[in-house]
């Protein structure tokens, strides 16, 4: 019987009575490894398990310490808590009466971010890194240096702040893009990818009659479609864990994401105020469930990506 | 050789821009030399002659003639986070309605509050009223901030408060080293205890201890006597076990304790007339004996205070991760009966209540606010400075509006941070509407309202509205000082009595002398005193839970303070306090 890779083209031929026997010691081992995986995914799974089960759970059990895997109590009424309460108008200029949940409009925003800005990275990161991967391109010797030099050093906070600022950024959803849009890592590891496309192709283009950038966009694009999944999820998780950019640029509440407001709202809960200890534990766990959720529901689908992204490019032939 | 002139010329570029950068660091308002004292009185300026354009004064509304709009910023709690009804129907419009100004509010979530104002106020983009400011150090040099003590002169308000209650000596406690001041400051009459404990009185009561007998001069010998007679009752009854702890504290974890103690020790450490847990500092300390700032974390008395803290982990009696839990671990054991002492503050009577009603049912459990123990001074924990925190006001504010504009938004600022009217407007809404004030000048809020920041908790459906929640009265941007009258007008009984107890029954702590570091000693401080702490915060936990012992490794401990440089801190304090 063979087998043909369809990624490499060899042919793998497999003959049952060539197959190794499993060893007793590789069969223990297998069994101990198994089990270990088992304890320490159980350790990591668990902290999540536990908060799902707390915003579950009644304000009671969780008082009382009740709380385990399974819900005690079990009810929803945090989780409508959360996305019912305090009402604010996501557009007060054009409908000042239209009002909406806070939770609703941050979690609007986050998502508008994350699409818009991954959509936007990912153009922009490619169209920078796709002249960089051309070693007969003079310019880059100069522009090379520059790019990573901002991977090592920065302006630093105030300074960036300011031209945010003077550029009219601050307060503006613009504020909370831009500042992240390229990433010069993620730019690096394109450029990596897009010097494995072959020269020959490029040119046979080029011979064909188009230009730099139908070569781009009608070759070297659909030939990396690899990097740009893999781009598109570093973006996109980037963008929807963001809140340091909120807590920097965005004064203006309705312009939140989710991640800035579960951050004042976890930290709020420590304060000694009597309200904030009205601020529940599961208030807590179900903002964190709510903000994870899309994420873990995607991450099974796209995870391989995820894996082999920090691979590609890495390896030149 | 081009390559090499190039690199000379950048050189030099780059150190001429070095060496200006390093001129223009150096020599900010802090600097100056030029010393004034802090009058024990303010004599409040004459107007000049001809029309002001607005109203103001003693017992008098702040009106301006025409809308005017001031910039302030504002620390949002994602606790009782600022809604649109704040300002549409709220605190803000109120203001508005009787002063004739808008105010025009830059927000900031509370956890960010400073780090935010920081930028915004070195990226010149500064708003003209700055609140909530407890150090104002960051600010006193960059030149973006008014030296107020320059115009306290204008605030009537201000200078009768100060006058009348004699705050000169507590002024001076945040003058700086030019003299001036750059901070309004919250000013109280006297200063009231917060925190204490709270106990489970009625399995107390069963256990046979007499907490009222008791408390008056009790230490916290007795405290601990009282404790491990009730934990041998409750063992008894089958309420925990042998190997139970029955005290389980919040504020004191890695959460809300700041990894140092928290509110436990620093409590604690305040009998024993020494620096610990929330109130540790940099650890210096004025010693009225010697006439001398003292480096208190390696004093005898803070030995002695480590003993007494650890005496209660050694009995079996304070739960030892108090000092690394959550908040919540505390008070979860506390609601359902399971330790019966916790710590507390004016504001947590009713939450508690309300949470204990619902976990053990009304009427099945007493609570009772306890005395503080004494330690080895009879002074009570509270801080002896009348002060809190405070208002800046932008020099940009100085710029834009011109010296009399400046002045008309000092006196409105002066209206709503010093008025008795704002501060009652603030604090609890608009009278008649919210609350009422009977024949004796008690204050009640009015049917249907309830305010957890005041105290006033919720009915069990949760069919009142919280004025607070809903109008932003009784926030924390406003009303920080006050009369001793103004300060407990919300107290509810239980909560009243133990601050009447410590009132009478303590002593207030005497009041330091105060020092006024330069920019540059205010950064030597904080340089020595940030390994230094942590490394206190680190002994202090081991020996308190008992990980280290106390009397065999004092010196080492004592050695380790040394060679982080104690003298070095306490050479400065003796630069800047003669005596």
């Amino acid at each position: 019987m063979s087998i043909i890779d369809n990624s490499t083209g060899k042919i793998h031929v497999h003959n049952p009575k060539n197959q190794i026997k499993e060893s007793k010691g590789y069969k223990i081992f297998t069994v101990v490894n198994t089990i270990i995986m088992i304890l320490v995914s159980f350790a990591t799974l668990y902290p999540f398990l536990y908060l799902v089960s707390q915003s579950f759970s009644s304000d009671q059990a969780i008082f009382a310490g009740h709380t385990g895997l399974i819900p005690e109590g079990f009810n929803i009424d945090t989780y409508i808590y959360v996305v019912t309460r305090n009402p604010i108008a996501p557009w007060p200029d054009l409908f000042p009466n239209f009002r909406i949940p806070e939770f609703i409009v941050y979690y609007m925003n986050t998502i508008f971010y994350t699409i818009v800005g991954t959509v936007l990275s990912l153009f922009f990161s490619s169209i920078l890194a796709y002249p960089l991967s051309k070693p007969n391109l003079k310019v880059n010797k100069v522009l090379s240096p520059f790019i990573i030099f901002t991977m090592y050093f920065g302006g630093g906070l105030i300074a960036n702040y300011v031209l945010v600022l003077r550029l009219g950024l601050k307060n503006s959803m613009w504020g909370f893009i831009l500042p992240m849009l390229i990433s010069t890592y993620y730019v690096i590891l394109m450029r990596s990818f897009f010097m494995t496309i072959p020269k020959d192709l490029e040119e046979a283009g080029e011979i064909d009659g188009l230009n730099k950038w139908g070569v781009f966009w009608y070759i070297a694009r659909p030939l990396s479609t690899p990097i740009i999944a893999t781009m598109t999820l570093f973006y996109a998780v980037m963008y929807w864990n963001n809140w340091f950019n909120a807590k920097l640029y965005l004064q203006d509440k309705v312009k939140w994401p989710v991640a800035y407001f579960l951050q004042t709202i976890i930290r709020g809960a420590g304060s000694s105020d009597p309200d904030a200890q009205n601020m529940t534990a599961n208030i807590k766990s179900c903002a964190m469930v709510l903000t994870v959720l899309p994420i873990i529901c995607v991450y099974p689908f796209i995870q391989k990506y995820y894996v082999q992204g920090m691979m590609l490019g890495g390896v030149k032939e | 050789m081009k390559t090499s002139k190039l690199a000379k010329v950048a050189s030099v570029g780059l150190a001429v821009s070095m060496l200006s950068s390093l001129a223009a660091c150096s020599g900010g308002a802090g600097e100056s030399s030029e010393t004034t004292t802090i009058p024990s009185q303010i004599e409040t300026s004459a107007d000049a002659e001809g029309e002001l354009g607005y109203t103001y004064g003693l017992n008098t509304t702040f009106h301006a003639d025409q809308p005017v709009t001031y910039t302030m910023f504002f620390s949002d709690a994602s606790w009782y986070p600022m809604v649109d009804t704040w300002k549409t129907e709220g605190i803000f419009k109120e203001i508005e309605a009787r002063t004739n100004v808008t105010l025009d509010i830059k927000s900031y979530d509370s956890g960010d509050y400073m780090d935010n104002i920081t930028l915004d106020i070195n990226a010149g983009n500064a708003a003209y009223i700055i609140p909530k400011i407890y150090d104002d150090s960051a600010f006193v040099d960059c030149g973006a901030i008014v030296p107020i003590s320059d115009y306290v002169q204008y605030m009537p308000n201000y200078t009768e408060f100060y006058n009348t209650y004699n705050l000169s000596g507590d002024i001076q406690t945040i003058t700086r080293a030019n003299g001036k001041y750059y901070k309004l400051p919250g000013m109280k009459e006297s200063n009231l205890i917060n925190y204490s404990f709270v106990i489970r009185k009625d399995i107390w009561d069963a256990a046979g201890v007499d907490v009222i007998a008791l408390q008056k001069d009790w230490t916290w010998a007795d405290l601990l006597d009282a404790l491990i007679k009730v934990k041998a009752y409750m063992v008894e009854q089958g309420m925990c076990s042998e190997d139970d702890y029955i005290w389980s504290d919040l504020w004191c974890g890695n959460e809300s304790g700041q990894g140092s103690g928290g509110n436990l020790l620093g409590v604690m450490a305040a009998t024993y007339d020494c620096n610990a847990g929330w109130n540790i500092g940099n650890g210096m300390r004025f010693d009225f004996n010697q006439n001398k700032f003292i480096f208190s974390p390696t004093t005898d008395n803070y030995k002695e205070f480590l003993k007494t803290a650890n005496s209660f982990v050694a009995a079996g009696i304070l739960d030892p991760e108090t000092f690394t839990q959550d908040d919540a671990t505390a008070t979860a054991q506390y609601y359902n009966g399971k330790t019966a002492i916790m710590s507390i503050n004016q504001g947590q009577w009713a939450n508690y209540e309300q949470n204990m009603t619902a976990q053990l049912g009304a009427g099945n459990y007493e609570n009772y606010v306890i005395t503080m123990p004494i330690g080895s001074t009879r002074n009570s924990t509270v801080d002896p400075a009348r002060l809190e925190n405070g208002v800046m006001i932008s020099q940009k504010a100085l710029d834009e509006l011109g010296e009399d504009g400046f002045i008309e938004m000092l006196r409105f600022v002066d209206w709503l941070f010093y008025s008795h009217e704002a501060y009652d407007l603030t604090k609890w809404g608009i009278e008649g509407v919210h609350y009422t004030v009977d024949s004796e000048g008690n204050k009640k809020l009015m049917d249907g309202f309830c305010c957890s920041g005041l105290g006033y908790g919720n009915d069990e459906a949760e069919s009142m509205t919280d004025i607070r929640l809903k109008w932003g009265y009784a926030g924390g941007n406003f009303w920080y000082g006050g009369t001793v009258a103004e300060m407990s007008d919300n107290l509810i009984p239980p909560v009243a009595d133990y601050v009447n107890r410590d009132y009478t029954d303590r002593d207030t702590p005497p009041l330091a002398p105060g020092v006024a570091p330069t920019a540059d000693q205010n950064e030597e401080i904080n340089l020595i005193a940030t390994p230094l702490i942590s490394n206190v915060n680190a002994w202090t936990l081991k020996f308190v839970t008992g990980q280290e012992d106390i009397d065999a490794q004092w010196d080492t401990y004592v050695q380790s303070c040394n060679d982080l440089n104690v003298q070095g801190l306490v050479d400065i304090y003796g630069d800047l306090y003669k005596g």
